[in-house]
């Protein structure tokens, strides 16, 4: 009798020491798995704010058409950008963005652009809101005509279309 | 003696099967937490290796500005700028200025390390690294032709 009971105790204790160990280990995979969960949206947001600039980009107010000959996507037209900025009080709230900037990469100069130093200058600020958020950027391409020798020709500088947008 | 033989039967057997747990867990823990190195299609690479053959470069030809792509094709043929410079050397020089000044590489960084190949015909362009080329990394490549010569462009950085 003393012994068929200590056998129903050890098989308890197995038994709940068997449970209690398939409950650690879900608890585990669930850590896991929610943790590359949050992963994949982190990146997915990413793209996401990469995409929006690139749609910005290739937007009519901003994109390049067929003025020059040789950039097609994420292009942007310096010239266009510059009338845009003269005008940026009847794009505010357009786009849903708090500010947007496009900084060539390879500049020696600092200078933010006005239409006095156009285009001797480092970037090209749209400011819609004096408020900063959420900072994204990609590249794109950067052209404006140009003259050398009393000739036009196209310059496209490889620069980074920058957005800022207030947080959720 | 025999009830003793058999609980330390069982006991062995339990220790065994706590064994076999235990290796079971370790496996599980080591491919949970063990980073796993990733190569992924970036679409910042992508954009990247656009903009940079498009952009205009100082190098000067039948009296235009040659642009990173028509550069790349200069340096093929083994042609000189008409200041006298040598168009592999500026394509060398320019795109190195423009890969440091858009991938911060320096230590504290996000990136610790790109790669730059430009290949033609299964030959061998540009060829241009720095810092440590491990860990993961994102990048991009891209594929052009002229007169009938092949050229494949492949960039990737490497960050945390």
């Amino acid at each position: 009798m003393v012994k068929s009971q200590f056998k129903i105790q050890q098989m308890a204790f197995m038994l709940l020491a068997v449970t209690l160990f398939f409950v650690l280990a879900g608890i585990f995979i669930f850590i896991f798995k929610f943790s590359d969960l949050k992963a994949a949206a982190t990146e997915l947001s990413e793209k996401n704010a990469l995409l929006l600039v690139t749609r910005l980009a290739n937007s009519p107010e901003f994109s390049c058409g067929e003025a020059f000959d040789y950039a097609d996507i994420a292009c942007v037209d310096g010239d266009k950008i510059m009338a845009l900025k003269q005008n940026q009080k009847e794009y505010k709230d357009f786009w849903g963005i708090s500010n947007i900037e496009v900084r060539k990469i390879l500049s020696n100069k600092t200078d933010e652009c006005t239409i006095k130093n156009y285009p001797d200058c480092e970037f090209i600020k749209i400011n819609n809101d004096n408020e900063t958020g959420d900072f994204i950027s990609n590249f794109v391409i950067l052209c404006q005509k140009d003259s050398f020798g009393g000739e036009v020709y196209d310059k496209c500088e490889i620069s980074r279309l920058m957005i800022s947008y207030k947080p959720i | 003696m025999i009830n003793k033989k058999k609980s330390q039967e069982e006991m062995v057997g339990f220790g065994l099967i706590i064994i076999i747990v235990a290796v079971i867990i370790l496996i599980f823990l080591r491919f949970s937490i063990t980073k796993q190195k990733s190569n992924i299609e970036s679409f910042e690479a992508e954009n990247f290796i656009f903009g940079f053959l498009q952009h205009t470069t100082d190098c000067k030809n039948n009296q235009k500005f040659l642009n990173v792509k028509e550069l790349i094709f200069e340096c093929y043929n083994e042609k000189n700028c008409e200041d006298g410079r040598i168009a592999c050397k500026v394509l060398n020089s320019t795109l190195t200025n423009i890969i440091e000044k858009s991938w911060d590489v320096n230590k504290g960084s996000q990136y610790h390390g790109y790669k730059l190949i430009i290949n033609s015909n299964q030959a061998n362009l540009i060829n241009m690294s720095s810092g440590e080329l491990n860990g993961n990394s994102k990048g991009a490549s891209q594929d052009f032709s002229r007169s009938g010569n092949e050229f494949q462009i492949l960039f990737s950085v490497y960050g945390d």
